[in-house]
């Protein structure tokens, strides 16, 4: 059976849905939990084994509105590990959403985009209220 | 003996614009009630999105630097077998003339308390772009080193916010150790 994690957001945490059957996941919301690494070990262990193996296409939609520096470093981290994947073969987009104000966000999808070599990066910006706050 | 006087307390908060105070255990499993209440704070004040994501990006980073590098901790482990870790600090956040400021303050070694000193006096000298590409740098180079908590890059994020450089104060504690505070403003209206 194909893979999935759903998990709800809270204070500290983004919402987080992978759905293997569509070559998908999402993260949605606020990230800034103590521990970053752990609270994303399921979704780093199911990654490795999913860019190791036979995929097409690969879509990833980051649509946070902040993070602190512990989970840019993770963030960082899993797009370097998808950019190493990403291929003719195995194509992997990223959809890095956030909105018109969110200046610190967009600087750092600019400076994330410069990174990567062999997958497709779109900076998404949309025209509406940010929900940073709530 | 006398009853710690609460009111006079109060008055003094106000008096130098205090809005928030936060003294106490901040706990590595996570920051989340002191967060909330702060997001509630900046969401009453009605800023603009870049002030107010600049305040609440340095708290989560002081809380973070206060866990990393206080001296006055206590553990334990849960019942679950968790190890838990308690650090003392103290959190203050205050408007004036239009600009916020925040302030921090916990108890430091000797070794924390130079390396604070040299990577803060470091930060001072750069400008926003220069910061933007010292963080990048930094951000590459704890990727290399699993080890790493990345201390280091929670300091540029709190220059990279701040409307002014970062003021600090180291002062001698008790033997071997240090009081340290970091003061932080930020514009209103947002850096740009």
């Amino acid at each position: 059976m194909a893979f999935r994690i759903e998990k709800q957001k809270t204070t500290s945490t983004p919402y987080v849905l992978i759905d293997e059957e569509k070559s998908y996941m999402k993260l949605e919301g606020r990230c800034f939990h103590e521990k970053v690494a752990e609270f994303f070990k399921d979704v780093n262990d199911w990654l490795d084994s999913y860019l190791a193996s036979n995929f097409s296409l690969f879509t990833f939609d980051c649509k946070i509105d902040y993070f602190n520096s512990s989970t840019t470093k993770l963030l960082l981290n899993m797009l370097l590990k998808m950019d190493k994947h990403a291929s003719a073969d195995k194509k992997i987009i990223v959809n890095w959403i956030t909105t018109q104000n969110n200046s610190i966000i967009i600087e750092c999808g600019e400076d994330f985009k410069e990174d990567m070599n062999n997958l497709e990066f779109n900076l998404v910006i949309k025209y509406d209220v940010n929900h940073f706050l709530r | 003996m006398a009853q710690f006087n609460i009111r006079q307390y109060n008055e003094m908060l106000d008096s130098n614009s205090i809005k928030v105070i936060y003294s106490g255990p901040i706990w590595s499993s996570g920051i989340d009630g002191i967060a909330e209440m702060l997001l509630k704070r900046l969401e009453f004040d009605d800023i603009s999105l870049n002030a107010s994501q600049a305040v609440f990006s340095i708290f989560v980073e002081q809380m973070n630097n206060i866990m990393m590098y206080s001296a006055d901790k206590e553990r334990k482990t849960s019942s679950e077998g968790d190890s838990l870790e308690v650090s003392k600090g103290i959190f203050i956040l205050g408007i004036k003339d239009a600009k916020y400021f925040i302030q921090c303050g916990n108890v430091v070694t000797e070794y924390s308390a130079q390396i604070l000193k040299t990577r803060i006096d470091h930060l001072n000298t750069l400008d926003k772009k220069g910061l933007r590409q010292y963080y990048k740098q930094q951000l590459h180079a704890e990727n290399d080193n699993p080890e790493s908590k990345g201390a280091g890059i929670g300091l540029i994020e709190i220059a990279r916010r701040a409307s002014a450089p970062i003021e600090y104060k180291l002062e001698p504690y008790s033997e071997g150790l240090h009081y340290f505070t970091m003061y932080i403003t930020v514009q209103q209206g947002g850096n740009e």
